[in-house]
């Protein structure tokens, strides 16, 4: 049962990921602007994640009738879902260190030291990483303009940091309920980036990548 | 003092909003005009002003030997969505 509600928690986070790919990438095709599409790559890979676990833990169970799920599809998923908080974050690098110095680059690399002894904890620690960059500068940008959609995302962000450190908490006590809550907060936190999308009409006047 | 960066996209989008909301006239605005309201150098005014054209955004229009622009409907539908996307990015922190 346990293992069902895990899924269908994967499997929602896929969905939620998908749409909030599908509207950047209506912003990039309307626009042309990078940031879109550095934000449609990020959650589409988000999304991407969500659904390897899902999908995974779900072939695996009925397809293959196995009892135990691979911990490979987890680690496959967690990667995938990296990639698209490094997309994030990388959106705020280049907004905040392009074109100033070096100096600071310098300061930021070191703060990417990866704990832990296995991929999941390496993986979990580096989206950790990136998605508490990303809140910060979220909140930054929010004492700027006072946008309250901005607040949302920043939490939704803060969420997802949350969730990714409760999965990785659960390693440690394997069998609780903290996998449970990780999937939910993370799910939570992909919601609240929804709120931005309210605020848009969703038009699609069809102009090229080439303006 | 810091100078806020701006993005290609921002700048198309400068452009036609001047055109769209500043024309002093309605044969449109002269290239000297836009230069001055979207704060842009001639050499790539020119270039977006091509693209533009060339994309359906603006309309070229001769006015007392003088080449105006004005801002299509197509142009109108974009500065719409551009508008709508860029405060879709601004909740993220980011710039379009």
């Amino acid at each position: 049962m346990e293992f069902i509600l895990e899924s269908i928690l994967n499997l929602l986070g896929f969905v939620v990921g998908l749409v909030l790919g599908i509207f950047a990438y209506i912003g990039f095709k309307n626009t042309g602007s990078p940031t879109l599409f550095r934000l449609n790559i990020s959650f589409f890979a988000i999304s991407i994640g969500f659904g390897v676990v899902g999908f995974g833990f779900l072939i695996e169970s009925f397809v293959f009738g196995f009892t135990k799920v691979d911990p490979w599809i987890q680690t496959l998923g967690l990667g995938i879902q990296t990639i698209g908080y490094f997309f994030i974050a990388f959106s705020h690098g280049i907004k905040s260190f392009f074109p100033k110095s070096r100096f600071l680059k310098t300061i930021a690399v070191p703060l990417f030291i990866i704990p832990g002894n296995s991929i999941e904890h390496i993986i979990r620690s580096i989206s950790f990483i990136l998605l508490v960059y990303g809140t910060i500068e979220t909140i930054l940008s929010y004492m700027e303009n006072r946008k309250r959609s901005t607040i949302f995302v920043a939490a939704g962000l803060g969420l997802l940091a949350l969730g990714e450190f409760l999965g990785w908490y659960s390693i440690v006590f394997p069998k609780s309920i903290l996998y449970f809550i990780s999937v939910s907060t993370k799910i939570v936190g992909l919601g609240a980036l929804f709120v931005p999308i309210s605020q848009v009409p969703l038009r699609r006047p069809g102009f090229g990548s080439s303006v | 003092m810091a100078v806020a960066y701006r993005t290609h996209v921002s700048i198309i989008g400068d452009i036609l909003s001047t055109a769209r909301d500043e024309a002093p006239d309605e044969s449109g605005a002269s290239v000297t005009y836009l230069i001055r309201k979207a704060n842009v150098s001639y050499a790539r005014l020119s270039k977006i002003l091509d693209t533009l054209v060339s994309q359906g955004l603006l309309e070229q229009t001769n006015s007392d030997r003088a080449c105006k622009y004005k801002i299509s409907n197509r142009g109108r539908e974009f500065l719409q969505a551009y508008r709508g996307f860029r405060e879709f990015a601004d909740s993220f922190g980011l710039r379009i």
